[in-house]
């Protein structure tokens, strides 16, 4: 069982947290249909360092993680807004 | 108990307390610390089970639980490990898969059709002629599988605990336990874990070198070392280890309980397995691993033969028969593999003693008894066979054969961790390498045979897991020692030959196997089934690989085996269900639902009450009447309640929900309708008011975490200055509706105007109820006059008690969820998730009005729009059907147009108030006009008309409720 | 034992999400001002020596969450710790636990001599600090004992071992698959952790901690009890 270290609640095992979903901006109100799509359902799953959303269930707690998806290695997790307070994996 | 020892032998025995238990109904006595298989054995019963396939004879084979060979039947449990269980009083063992008794199996005579039964047969068998397979099925399901189960009994008391370490060590032979005590001293907090009852693993039962007592020496001065550092070492016996997971998680069995422990560093000193030959009859009880016979005498006192052949290629199997002949059993020979013996103090000593021994000699089968249970002699032929035609046979009488040639390390722990475990052709065996850094292997698992040099390494291990660096000492080489065999498969015997014992696989069979083209490892394996029983390919895939290299040409050095996935060694389901804790939430009222006589039912993560009353339909067609006409009570302290406050709490609201919230007056309530990204529905409820930077808002029972948690991540991206609150148990809530409701709630207000004019429709208020603090809100779900009436949630019984008291001259009864479901659908109100799908976007649901139109965002309005473009493909409506309509359609039965399906039903109900049943369905755009038929298959495919309705089918100009 | 008058929970609007428990288990009940609190249960002698478990659901507790909550409690003169994850005591006995640099939990103390609970529910906050009804939301029991983290460890996953998890550390995470937050706050030098979780599952979470203290011989406490343990300091 992974551990995940959570900004807020440092080191904890994987199954306290929900996942959800890579970060990715919001297109433009007016932006195409098509790129709407793309947002909604569109994902890149790409083989590289990507980044996620996680929630600490017990805390409500919202934060990003920067996950590698080849090795499946977490290599840091940050506050949303705050890329550059590191919490280390 | 003619074959027990006197001491030393008998390690794990207390002779004083003697056990009394049963073995096929015959009564056997035994000491404690006996396992069922050293009792029988010590009572000359050898013959424990019957083999899957062909139901031949079995017994111990590696006495440590490795094999399968011992499984037997207890009256509450199947497939027990003989030779791990202990004996207790009274226990009544019995063997299992047999027909009439284990002795004289009726299932025997399958293996005289073996030949119509090869490798794979049943991927061919039981298909043809059609309908052969239900003639067949019931049979195979009598015949297959092992143990019973016993459905009588009652559950047990399992549970889980989380443990933490610096450092684990699994396996507390020489080597683990010099890691644990140099880890310890190292200042490290060390748990150490055993599957045996006692610690020490082979220094307990083999013999190192010529003087017997070399390995009790060294056990005794590890334990004095253990001893002076144990308040820093936990030991955990009677304990294994099944798996590893990721960041060093173990999972470790002992008893009823499954510990997860997670450690820093772990050290795996699991040992080695000790692998069988293969020969013709090699299965017979009274064939068994030197490491067998060795623990049969040194932990349990049994003496495992009379007359025995040890065959080997080894110091260990000279130690054996040293062991052997000192506890009084006749060696009559030893049988060399090799043509000469590697230089060993064993070797040496065995030939000082004389013993015969016969170099470059192997086994070419085995002999039977009269009663074919056990062994009674082997017959040997020159080892290098070459050219020779007929080799010439010595045959020699025993009742015992020990096999010692070769072992392979216990990797599974390490291939779990994503060790890479390949054959090694100087060793002839499995190594382990490639570990993540956290993870270290010591002793036999890393190839180490000698004991002092696994101590050593074993220390250096345990320092470096504590921390230190520096590179461990260098392993004796392995070559040298000549530990196993090449390939120790002799097929010239008349009689089958085991590669795989669980699965009675022969050569033979992986050879076919081969020949059909699953001549990849993992593909022999799932064509073969070998390694897929109990055991676990532990004492199979070693000699599987060995065969399929010869067969098909492929390089042995550097293969693997198949992967080796958890668990290690079986589980209970039971100890993977621990306490199996499953949180249930119940509302403040919940006791006086119960004492009202309430049915209940899961809701969410909630109980609620369905109706009152020993009949659950009649009481929701009576609640309703009571609403209808009078008044009732509901407990919806279940719905969820989010509060949301700040600056910024409006601009939150307009981009999650459809509506337009930024007019609302203070103390007003409005409807709330959530999507998600994708347009559909996803929750609605009640926005309320209560201050110009504080809305209270509903959600439905089922989805409040949900939308809490939503409402979270979106927030996080926005990052609006609006604090969000879930509010879901801190309130208890009671909805009072009916025409009497004002007059119940009225008297008990204060600091409110609940008339008509001074409290309207929708409105939002704080008061006190019965003296207790409350939010109060007229909503109508239910289509008549109500009141929502929220107080903290330790007021709730309080509350719920004032309002029945106050209600009792009005005939004031509670009503349940199916009585609420009754009065939403006259009222034409939908639910989502039920007259709502996973793709049902507002305006199919009729719900367009609930679109802000000046928006310009709103969490879902893209898609909508972009699904309206392409204009609706269904919309919901309400339809009625006769009166007299004896068989109703049920929600999901189908609607047609034509030979089209255009929808389904979604609610269906016999209307009370309507005196008729009413529903909603999605049907097709154009059949949607109130008064057009509207056709739906119902039960047995039949038929049914009903005529479209517009909604609400009950008070369309909404008198009751908003008056 | 105390010496207060006995009442009975249903004498009050108020009442403890587990009070029915507590009655059919022998407690004896008394006034804690809008409500009843199990004081002790005659017969069980004080504090069970090895293991204790304590309703202080009925106590007075208040929360506060928003952007200004560290500053405006600051300003009331309320002693915060200076992490999150941290509980600080506060001068009349009550605790104040920093969840999130956004959220605060202020526990009363167990005589309600307290008055910075029934403080801070009287002033209304300025902007940016929004109260949240923690008596209500949350229950609020205490497990204590020389075991109590060993108990703990068989329903949570968080390491809680004394030299690991020290006095006044915070933990939000899972217990027996309830999000809760465990507070340490040792009473004489006895360890004793506060257990925070949704009120609606008080009565799972209670039958779930007397399972798991059974194995330690744990058994049920009243408040009169903890007040014991506190004035014996260690």
């Amino acid at each position: 069982m992974k551990i995940l270290n959570c900004p807020l609640n440092g080191p904890r095992n994987i199954q306290e947290f929900v996942y959800g979903g890579p970060v990715q901006d919001m297109p433009a109100v007016d932006a195409p249909d098509a790129a709407w799509a793309d947002y909604v359902f569109l994902e890149d799953n790409a083989a590289a360092v990507v980044r996620e959303w996680w929630m600490h269930v017990a805390s409500g707690y919202w934060f990003i993680a920067e996950r590698d998806t080849r090795t499946d290695d977490i290599l840091r997790t940050y506050a949303p807004g705050a890329p550059e307070r590191t919490g280390d994996a | 108990m003619t074959a027990r020892l006197a001491p030393p032998y008998g390690l794990l025995l207390d002779r004083d307390r003697s056990i009394r238990f049963s073995f096929e109904g015959q009564p056997i006595e035994g000491y404690a610390g006996d396992t069922i298989a050293s009792a029988l054995a010590a009572n000359d019963i050898w013959l424990l089970s019957r083999s899957f396939k062909y139901h031949r004879p079995r017994g111990i084979l590696s006495m440590a639980g490795d094999d399968a060979n011992t499984l037997v039947q207890l009256p509450d449990e199947p497939n027990v490990l003989a030779d791990l269980h202990r004996i207790s009083d009274g226990l009544a063992v019995t063997g299992q898969h047999y027909t009439g008794s284990l002795r004289s199996d009726g299932g025997q005579w399958i293996e005289r059709i073996a030949k119509f039964l090869p490798v794979g047969f049943y991927y061919r068998a039981f298909h043809k002629p059609r309908g052969i397979w239900d003639f067949w099925e019931k049979r195979i399901r009598a015949r297959a599988g092992l143990g019973t189960v016993n459905e009588a009994v009652r559950g047990r008391y399992y549970d889980k605990e989380y443990a933490f370490a610096e450092v684990a060590v699994v396996g507390a032979g020489a080597a683990g336990v010099a890691a644990a005590i140099e880890a310890a001293r190292a200042g490290r907090q060390v748990v150490l874990i055993e599957r045996q009852p006692i610690l020490g693993g082979a220094l307990n039962h083999a013999r190192v070198d010529a003087r017997a007592t070399r390995g009790v020496d060294l056990a005794g001065a590890l334990a004095e070392d253990l001893a002076a550092v144990e308040d820093r070492i936990t030991i955990l016996t009677d304990a294994t280890c099944t798996g590893l997971f990721d960041d060093n998680l173990l999972a470790v069995v002992t008893g009823n309980r499954l510990i997860k422990l997670r450690a820093e560093q772990v050290v795996l000193a699991t040992g080695a397995i000790e692998q069988p030959m293969v020969f013709a009859n090699n299965d017979l009880p009274g064939i068994m691993m030197g490491s067998a016979a060795q623990r049969l005498l040194w932990l349990y006192a049994v003496r495992p033969g009379r007359h025995a052949v040890v065959v080997t290629v080894n110091g260990d199997g000279y130690g054996v028969a040293l062991d052997l002949a000192e506890a009084g059993v006749t060696v009559q020979a030893i049988v060399d593999l090799r043509t000469a013996a590697a230089p060993d103090s064993r070797v040496e000593e065995a030939v000082s003693r004389r013993y015969p021994i016969l170099q470059g000699f192997t086994v070419d089968r085995a002999i039977a008894n009269a009663g074919g249970h056990h062994l009674a002699g082997v017959d040997l032929v020159p080892a290098e066979k070459d050219d020779m035609a007929t080799p010439a046979r010595r045959h020699i009488a025993c009742d015992l054969l020990c096999m010692a040639v070769g072992w392979a390390p216990a990797a599974s722990l390490a291939a779990h961790a994503g060790a890479a475990v390949t054959y090694d052709e100087t060793a002839n065996s499995f190594t382990v390498a490639d570990l993540p850094p956290t993870i270290h292997a010591t002793g036999a698992l890393a190839g180490i045979w000698n004991t002092d040099d696994a101590i050593a390494h074993g220390r250096h291990t345990g320092r470096r897991a504590a921390g230190s660096h520096g590179e461990p000492t260098a392993k004796t080489d392995a070559a040298q020692l000549s530990v196993s065999a090449p390939f120790p498969c002799s097929e010239t015997g008349d009689g089958k030959a085991f590669v795989d014992f669980d699965e009675d696989l022969t050569p033979e069979d992986i050879r076919n196997s081969i020949a059909e083209g699953f001549d990849h490892i993992e593909l022999l394996k799932r064509f073969s089934t070998v390694g897929m029983g109990p055991s676990q390919g532990r004492q199979s895939v070693t000699n599987a690989l060995r065969l399929l290299c010869r067969e098909t040409g492929q390089a042995i050095q550097e293969s693997q085996g198949w992967t080796n996935r958890p668990p290690a060694f079986p589980e209970k389901i039971g100890q993977l269900a621990g306490r199996g804790f499953d949180p249930v939430r119940k509302t403040p009222m919940h006791d006086r639902h119960l004492e009202a006589g309430a049915g209940m039912m899961v809701a969410g993560n909630w109980l609620r009450p369905v109706g009152y009353g020993s009949n659950l339909s009649e009481a929701a067609i009576a609640e309703a009447r009571a609403v209808r006409n009078g008044v009732g009570l509901i407990d919806v302290s279940t719905l969820g309640g989010i509060d949301l406050r700040g600056p910024d709490v409006v601009e939150f609201l307009n981009r999650l929900y459809t509506m337009d919230y930024t007019k609302q007056p203070v103390g007003r309530g409005r409807y709330a309708l959530m999507c998600d990204m994708t347009g559909t529905v996803m929750d609605d409820g009640v926005a309320c008011r209560m201050a110009q930077d504080h809305f209270y808002v509903t959600a439905t029972t089922g989805n409040s975490d949900g939308v809490y948690r939503s409402m979270l991540q979106w927030n996080a991206q926005w990052r609006l200055e609006v604090d969000i609150a879930n509010m879901t148990g801190a309130f208890a809530a009671v909805n009072i509706a009916g025409p009497q409701s004002r007059k119940v709630l009225g008297p008990l207000c204060e600091g409110i105007d609940l008339s008509a004019a001074g409290f309207p429709y929708m409105a939002v208020g704080e008061a006190s109820v019965a003296g207790m603090p409350a939010r109060i809100m007229r909503v109508g779900f239910v289509g008549e006059l109500g009141y929502e009436i929220h107080v903290p949630a330790g007021y709730g019984e309080a509350l719920w008690d004032a309002l029945t008291d106050a209600g009792r001259p009005y005939h004031c009864r509670p009503f349940g969820v199916e009585a609420q479901r009754i009065l939403r659908l006259e009222k034409g109100h939908i639910i989502i998730g039920q007259d709502t799908d996973g793709l049902t976007h507002p305006h199919e649901a009729g719900m367009g009005w609930a679109i802000g139109k000046r928006k310009p965002f709103f969490v879902g309005k893209r898609a909508i729009d972009i699904q309206m473009a392409r204009g609706l493909e269904r919309v919901l409506v309400g339809f009625t059907l006769p009166p007299q309509t004896a068989v109703l359609p049920e929600e999901c039965h189908l609607v047609f147009k034509g030979e089209d399906i255009v929808g389904r039903v979604t609610s269906i109900v016999r209307s009370p108030t309507l005196g008729q049943p009413i529903g909603m369905a999605y049907t097709a755009p154009d059949r949607a006009e109130p008064g057009m038929p509207i056709l739906i298959k119902g039960p047995m495919g039949r038929y049914i008309q009903g005529t479209v309705a517009a909604l609400p089918f009950y008070d369309p100009e909404n008198r009751r409720q908003a008056g | 034992m105390s010496s207060a008058v006995p009442v009975d929970p249903t004498q009050y609007s108020r009442r403890s999400f587990v009070y029915r428990r507590l009655r059919d288990a022998g407690a004896v009940f008394a006034d804690c001002g809008d409500t009843a609190i199990a004081d002790g249960y005659p017969g069980r002698g004080g504090l069970p020596s090895r293991m204790a478990l304590i309703d202080l659901s009925p106590l007075p507790r208040i929360g506060f969450k928003g952007p200004q909550t560290l500053e405006w409690l600051s300003r009331q003169a309320v002693t915060i710790p200076a992490r999150n994850n941290r509980a600080e005591r506060q001068t009349d006995g009550a605790l104040a636990i920093r969840l999130a640099d956004t959220e605060v939990t202020i526990l009363g103390d167990i005589d309600s001599r307290d008055n910075t609970v029934s403080r801070l529910e009287n002033r209304p906050p300025a902007g940016g600090c929004y109260p949240v009804p923690r008596r209500d939301s949350h229950v609020w029991f205490v497990l204590c004992g020389g075991k109590a983290p060993a108990c703990l460890q068989k329903l949570c996953g968080v390491d809680l071992r004394i030299g690991r998890f020290e006095d006044l550390a915070v933990a939000q995470t899972s217990l027996a698959r309830l999000s809760a937050q465990i507070v340490r706050q040792d009473h004489g030098n006895v360890p004793t952790f506060h257990i925070l979780a949704d009120s609606a599952s008080a009565l799972y979470l209670w039958d779930v901690l007397v399972d798991a203290m059974d194995e330690y011989l744990g058994g049920l406490a009243g408040r009169s009890a903890l007040r014991a343990l506190r004035e014996t300091r260690g």
